[in-house]
């Protein structure tokens, strides 16, 4: 065609680098500064979850749930929780449900918060992001006072849950959420209708939906794509059918539709859902006993599941096998950032090598859940 | 001035179109750079819806309507491929799932996609299975479809010592990392596959480990690799 390339240049980024969020190396083939290939190199964080399931009792994986996606531990505790029950036909107290969904909702804003705020981070603006973490903090606190632990909570039980409320939580969540919501505007003044971030994220990174569908991506990835897919409405679990609220999806407002802002943006409309709902469930709270269902003894009958829950990173799902033992005999952990990280090599070729940055940062990855 | 700039990036998609990306990497300005980039995503997706449209409709497949209504959807999907792919088939006895033999896989895989009345277009996930010592290996997909919003799994059986199964990476492009998943730990083959390697794993590292006959190698590269104890206290 008459063109002349020059030679590629392969450059590494990583494995130890600030804005590939975790130990996340990227093999780079550069034609001058724009990107023609990418490749993610994963792995470096893989601690044989699944290995290490196949020989320890069905309670004793819950904390191995907790440090695969550190950032939202409490979803994948419930997901866990949820598969084992599904399986073993429990039916949990109506208390434990509600508690479980205020918790998970305020683990998605903590996790939201996280994401928007090392986003800003990854396109340069400091400020929004010790802001984020300013507000992230008060429900790490909140979840100290509920059990003891900031991050890795091993909370929600298969039947039940590991504590009931402390006193005074439910008011303490209330003037969080008081204290919350107003903040979200502040958030969008000072980062979401900034010039600079808009310049550097609308139209960058565009991530078509058949795309995204096909490449497995789903969660607010995908919704920002502008598929209206959320499995707490689509195929819901616990008791999410019970609650009013919307899915937010892209709707390509600063460029177009599915670019790093609309990314961003679902979760920033995502996080004053979920307050929505902790509402609802806060006032609908009922009394009642929180161990009343605990299994003496965890051995589900015979047979396999697989089962979905929405996680804040997407569609995260357990395929367990159960040959009648208190131990898993194959545990498999599908997870939405693994998924989500596949699709970076499709979405940045043609781009700046600055643009990666901002498209990697909008998937919004964990690396403990991808390499397990 | 505007007009200017949209005369400029039509006229730079249209010689993207023709495979001339150059245009549009010159531009030196980086919000039309990117605007143009955006187009040319657009002018993609309606080139291809076009061609979508002028395409023949697949036939219809009447064979689904034909079948009793109150069958599973696992029981008539295995009914249509049974017809359609015969000799594939194992058994779907448990209504959970469909029991298949390896041959034909990636057509079958492609069909369910594409029939109008599964649209599988999403693979949720992949999860290899071991039945334990001297017997077979097992792959399960569970399948998924955005437009109709069902479910349905797949079990492929493979033997253990020649463990082989095609690869549906071209069908649904996850298959890609979740086929280097499944072969990286339990070391079946996807043939077909274009970039078959340990995915998790270092590329050096020995033996399959989510097998049930795993054992650890001593050492890796000199370092001792610690033994799991038998059995936890």
């Amino acid at each position: 065609m008459g063109v002349i390339h020059g030679d590629l240049m392969t450059l590494n980024i990583g494995p130890q680098h600030p804005s590939t969020h975790g130990v996340l190396r990227l093999k780079v083939k550069t034609d001058g500064e724009i990107i023609s290939e990418v490749e993610p190199i994963i792995g470096y964080l893989h601690r044989c979850f699944e290995k290490h399931c196949e020989n320890v009792t069905y309670d004793q994986v819950i904390p191995y749930t907790d440090r695969c996606d550190y950032i939202a531990s409490m979803n994948n505790n419930f997901g866990y929780a949820v598969t084992i029950e599904a399986l073993m036909e429990i039916k949990v107290p109506e208390r434990v449900e509600y508690i479980r969904i205020i918790v998970a909702e305020l683990n998605r804003i903590a996790s939201h918060l996280l994401a928007l705020g090392t986003y800003g981070l990854d396109v340069g603006a400091f400020t929004p992001f010790l802001y984020m973490f300013r507000d992230r903090e008060r429900i790490l606190d909140l979840f100290e006072t509920l059990c003891g632990a900031r991050l890795l909570y091993n909370y929600i039980w298969v039947g039940g849950l590991s504590h009931d409320l402390p006193r005074d939580f439910v008011e303490s969540v209330f003037s969080f959420l008081d204290y919350f919501e107003p903040k979200i505007e502040e958030y969008n003044e000072l980062l979401t209708y900034n010039k600079i971030f808009i310049e550097r994220t609308a139209d960058i990174g565009v991530l078509p939906p058949e795309v995204a569908i096909s490449f497995g991506v789903t969660g607010p990835n995908l919704r920002g794509s502008g598929v209206k897919w959320d499995i707490r409405k689509d195929d819901p679990y616990s008791i999410y059918d019970k609650f009013d609220y919307d899915i937010p999806i892209g709707a390509g407002e600063m460029g177009t539709v599915g670019d790093c802002w609309d990314r961003y943006y679902v979760r920033m409309v995502e996080m004053k859902e979920s307050a929505k709902i902790i509402r609802q469930a806060l006032k609908g709270l009922p009394a009642g006993d929180v161990h009343q269902a605990l299994p003496k003894k965890i051995r589900p009958p015979k047979g396999s599941i697989y089962k979905r829950t929405e996680s804040p990173r997407g569609d995260l799902a357990y395929y367990i096998v159960s040959d009648g033992s208190p131990i898993p005999y194959r545990l498999k952990m599908r997870s939405p950032a693994f998924t989500a990280l596949s699709v970076l090599g499709e979405i940045s070729q043609g781009w700046m090598m600055s643009d990666v940055i901002a498209i990697l940062g909008s998937l919004d990855i964990v690396l403990g859940e991808i390499d397990r | 001035m505007s007009e200017d700039l949209d005369k400029l990036i039509s006229d730079a998609v249209e010689k993207a179109l023709q495979g001339d990306m150059d245009v549009i990497n010159n531009i030196e300005d980086r919000v039309t750079r990117s605007k143009a980039k955006a187009a040319l995503v657009k002018a993609k997706r309606l080139a291809k819806a076009a061609i979508a449209e002028d395409a023949p409709k697949p036939e219809e497949s009447k064979a689904v309507e034909a079948l009793p209504a109150e069958l599973s959807l696992t029981e008539k999907v295995s009914a249509v491929i049974a017809k359609k792919f015969p000799n594939t088939i194992e058994s779907d006895e448990e209504n959970s799932h469909i029991q298949m033999k390896g041959k034909n896989w990636f057509e079958i895989a492609q069909y369910l996609r594409d029939n109008p009345d599964f649209l599988f277009d999403s693979l949720q996930c992949v999860t290899g299975y071991d039945f334990g010592e001297n017997e077979d290996l097992e792959v399960r997909y569970n399948l998924h479809s955005m437009t109709h919003n069902h479910a349905i799994e797949i079990r492929i059986k493979t033997d253990r010592n020649d463990p082989k199964v095609p690869s549906v990476e071209k069908v649904w492009r996850i298959g890609d990392w979740f086929e280097r998943e499944t072969y990286d730990m339990y070391g079946i083959v996807f043939e077909g596959h274009s970039n078959m390697t340990r995915i998790l794993c270092p590329e050096d590292w020995e033996g399959w480990p989510l097998r049930k006959d795993y054992e650890v190698q001593e050492t890796y590269h000199g370092i001792v690799v610690p033994k799991v104890k038998d059995g936890w206290e």
